[in-house]
């Protein structure tokens, strides 16, 4: 037994050394590690111990957690992710210094101020260094950014910049720069907003400045400071970026917004012999730098998709749950959502109403996903029926791609339940003219009441027809939330016009007669 | 020597040349290992038949595809060895797929493909232009058994351009004065084979067209080629009058165009119409709208700043004085006015401090604790008066 101890002692140590590389995020099961390695690639395959790394993320577009209705665990992105990457990174006893390129949200309006907060309370609860402005985020109104960015007691912004000053560039809110230090090494980092972006801002609250000429103001003050490495988070074009990058290259890092929605897998190497990061959108990837005393490799690169390998991270998931608690405070109405009048001018009378007529297409509809579409938000940890970006493709009666009602839309359970999940309307158009009218309640010639069923009618029969539905379809399977999307595939999952069933119907409609 | 009379550091040196050694081996199996993790298949290093793969290009620019299009290219992979070379698709990207792998497409059933010595084959890659378009790479892993090149990673890049596109797609007015103009742009590129002619511009609210006014016209030839693949566009020019109604600013404008059919660029205008003052800082909560400080240590006190910005055509004239402060121990400074950037904002700083050995009050904005309040004297016409409900409590 004596024998044993130092036996499996040296066995641990040894498989600690092994398992150093960070690969994987705590307690997630190793069928799931194995799956996702195998589908978005293995990681920090054959890195050493890093001297330091600098993890580099960005373009989050105030995607918060990944979204999908085919099933969050194949999405990428989510800042509950990212913090389980970056304890992995540390976890692994590699010092770490992690850094954002900016443009945490894209929208406008409460719900991205209340989004913008709770993003920049993650960040700072992943101790990030430092993170850029982008156009996104300089459209919120000052008063929310400053809330959210200013020093908080003796704890410093997470924000720098060269070339954008919250309420002018000598109010003191944000450094221009930023010297850290990990594994002995010093770490320069600034960002700049690229001329093209800071020109279509408009925010008499914000100041800024052309970014070349700041940033040769702060590289200047940069190149007094005895930094190992010098990162520029530049958001700005690939291009703009390239052409900071040449007339500044103290910047060994340099960071660039823009570019496809994936980065490419291995980094492109400047002129000046910068690399270049690019991150991709919506924060589906972070990129890591690694820096080593190897002379013949002293940096190694890796993209790391931020897929369900990592896990979820508790402390990130309350915060989403903190978020998501305030959005229902608000409410619609606290959110500023007005309905806006649909394109047709009519309203809604939910699936209810459809099924006295049209029996046979309700029970098959009642079959489907779409039938229990707000159920899925209401069962959710936290629950997300209280938020207008997943409410727009689980109710009836808003606009998906704008997030907010139509005029007599989906409220609420207790206003409008009979327009809860993802009803008949979404598609054929708001009915409650036409119910009216087949009722009775509302008096109609018969041309009048035959233009209503018309107005209804989808038919597949056509190029345009099917166009017609299948853009109808991409509103909410859109690439972020149903990448695998193809109608003919799915079309067969939901389709209700099977002719021999039709005459099941109460009454064989003309406008179901021709959608057939 | 048994390893019982190890001392310590000799265990942790042989710990670590075991684990070093350990995770050479773990990564030499890496290395030679054809398939990801889950099926390992080591290839021995003996000498015999042996595959060879030889790659031309990896990487293939496309040019720009249209949204709802279908883009697909042929990479040719050799086998150059004396052994049969034998590939399997790895990691791709959600929106690329890698076809020829099934036994119907002339694979294997397994999923893998064969190539035999001498002999070559063509990985066929597909992609989708999806929309809204924009700068476009995906990339395709193959998985090869060559312990020479186990992965190879095809990339197709280029341009996947819509019928149309607004930069920016949201007009943005984060917080203008009531009594203040302002103007914003947006460029609409188009991608048809004529140039856009605009037929009409309207807000979703007739209503508020008296405070809105919008122009449109053409782009010049320089600035559609700006943009990758556009062939034509209009600038779209919203002035906001002076007298907009205070509150959310949420309207949608619809530009009906034909390039010849017709086509309508819906384009989000949103802002806040405010008043002329409004505060910054750190913990001012805009939705409450009070200045929320905390439970501030009696012995060490606090130190916090705080900005008002003034707007509008008074905002020279706003110096502002301090009138009242709850409770006492609130020590309140106001600064100089700066402009902002070009002008069109005034920063004036107010300082906030709590000495150390306060005595203890409370005002955190409870039924207990009513809140408290800095009521400034502004200098501003139609706004003389400003009030900041401060929610703190100073302890022991």
């Amino acid at each position: 037994m004596k024998r044993l101890v130092p036996a499996v002692l040296v066995c641990s140590v040894a498989l600690a050394c092994i398992a150093a590389v960070p690969e994987r995020g705590a307690d997630v099961p190793d069928d799931l590690v194995a799956k996702f390695r195998e589908r978005n690639g293995p990681i920090f395959v054959d890195w050493p111990a890093a001297r330091a790394v600098l993890v580099i993320t960005g373009e989050l577009d105030g995607y918060i957690e990944p979204c999908g209705c085919t099933g969050k665990e194949n999405q990428k992105g989510g800042l509950s992710r990212r913090q389980n990457f970056l304890r992995a990174v540390e976890g692994a006893g590699w010092p770490l210094v992690a850094v954002d390129v900016g443009n945490q949200v894209k929208r406008f309006g409460r719900q991205t101020e209340a989004k913008f907060q709770s993003i920049v309370d993650g960040l700072r609860a992943m101790k990030v260094s430092a993170v850029g402005f982008g156009p996104g985020d300089l459209r919120l109104p000052a008063e929310e950014l400053v809330a959210a960015v200013a020093a908080v007691g003796d704890q410093p912004t997470p924000f720098v910049s060269a070339n954008v000053g919250l309420l002018g560039l000598d109010a003191g809110i944000t450094p221009k720069f930023r010297v850290v230090e990990a594994g002995g090494l010093k770490i320069g980092i600034t960002s700049v907003l690229g001329d093209d972006e800071l020109a279509r801002i408009k925010n008499a609250d914000v100041e800024f400045a052309p970014a070349g000429a700041a940033l040769a103001t702060v590289a200047a003050e940069l190149s007094k400071a005895g930094c190992d490495h010098q990162v520029l988070l530049s958001f700005a074009t690939p291009e703009e970026t390239k052409a900071l990058a040449a007339k500044h290259p103290q910047f060994d890092i340099v960071v660039t917004a823009g570019g496809a929605d994936e980065p490419p897998l291995e980094l492109p190497t400047l002129p000046g012999g910068a690399k270049l990061v690019e991150l991709g959108h919506k924060g589906m990837f972070a990129v890591a730098i690694g820096f080593f005393t190897d002379k013949d490799k002293p940096v190694r690169t890796q993209r790391v998709p931020l897929d369900a390998r990592w896990g979820e991270s508790k402390d990130m998931i309350d915060l989403l749950g903190t978020y998501q608690q305030k959005l229902e405070t608000l409410g619609l109405d606290g959110l500023g959502l007005v309905p806006i009048r649909h394109p047709t001018g009519r309203r809604f009378a939910g699936s209810e109403a459809c099924a006295e007529c049209h029996q046979h297409a309700y029970d098959i509809w009642k079959e489907t996903p779409h039938a229990t579409a707000l159920t899925t938000l209401e069962e959710q940890k936290p629950r997300r029926d209280g938020d207008p970006e997943c409410l727009s493709c689980h109710v009836t009666g808003w606009a998906p791609q704008r997030f907010e009602p139509f005029e007599g839309g989906f409220t609420g359970m207790k206003t409008s339940p009979q327009l809860a999940h993802q009803g008949c309307e979404n598609c054929h158009g708001p009915a409650a003219a036409h119910t009216a009218v087949e009722r009775g309640d509302v008096r109609a010639s018969e041309a009048e009441r035959d233009r209503l069923r018309q107005e209804l009618v989808l038919t597949l029969a056509t190029s345009e027809g099917k166009q017609k539905a299948v853009n109808n379809c991409l509103e909410c399977h859109d690439l972020d939330n149903s990448p695998q999307f193809d109608f003919d595939e799915y079309w067969p999952q939901v389709e209700h016009n099977d002719p021999e069933k039709a005459d099941t119907d109460t009454q064989a409609k003309p406008a179901e007669a021709a959608a057939q | 020597m048994t390893l019982e009379n190890l001392k310590a550091w000799q265990v942790a040196a042989v710990a670590a040349l075991a684990g070093i050694g350990v995770g050479a081996a773990g990564a030499a199996v890496q290395r030679a290992t054809p398939w990801s993790v889950g099926d390992l298949r080591i290839v021995s290093a003996a000498s015999g038949p042996a595959p060879r793969i030889d790659v031309g290009e990896t990487r293939h620019a496309f040019g720009t595809l249209g949204t709802g299009g279908t883009g697909s290219h042929d990479f040719v992979v050799g086998n150059r060895g004396d052994g049969p070379l034998t590939l399997r698709k790895g990691a791709t990207s959600c929106t690329c797929t890698v076809t020829d792998f099934d036994a119907v497409e002339g694979g294997s059933t397994d999923g893998t493909k064969v190539v035999p010595a001498g002999g070559e084959t063509k990985i066929r890659v597909q992609w989708k232009g999806k929309p809204p378009g924009g700068p476009f790479r995906q990339q395709a892993t193959i998985l090869t058994d060559d312990p020479r090149r186990p992965e190879v990673v095809f990339t197709v890049e280029g341009t996947v351009v819509p019928t149309w596109k607004a930069v920016p797609d949201l007009l943005a007015v984060p917080r203008i004065s009531a009594s203040a103009g302002e103007r914003v742009t947006a460029d609409v590129f188009t991608y048809g084979p004529q140039p856009p002619l605009v037929t009409e511009a309207v807000l979703n609210d007739p209503k508020l067209a008296q405070f809105v006014s919008l122009a449109t016209a053409p782009l010049s030839a320089a600035e559609v080629a700006g943009e990758t693949g556009a062939t034509g566009g209009f600038r779209l020019t919203v002035d906001l009058k002076p007298g907009l109604p205070i509150g959310q600013l949420k309207q949608t404008i619809r530009v009906s165009f034909t390039m010849p059919e017709p086509l309508v660029a819906e384009i989000p205008l949103e802002g806040t119409i405010g008043g002329d003052l409004v505060l910054a800082g750190s913990g001012w909560d805009s939705s409450r709208q009070a200045l929320l400080l905390g439970t501030v240590s009696g012995k060490t006190g606090l130190r916090t700043r705080v900005f008002l910005t003034a707007k509008g055509p008074h905002r020279d004239s706003v110096r502002p004085t301090v009138r009242e402060v709850v409770p006492e121990s609130l020590q309140v400074t106001i600064g100089d006015g700066s402009p902002i950037g070009t002008g069109g904002a005034i920063r004036i700083p107010i300082d906030i401090v709590i000495p150390p050995d306060s005595r203890a009050v409370n005002h955190l904005c409870s039924k207990q604790g009513p809140a408290g309040r800095i009521v400034l004297a502004t200098g501003h016409p139609d706004s003389p008066e400003f009030t900041i409900p401060v929610c703190v409590a100073v302890g022991p």
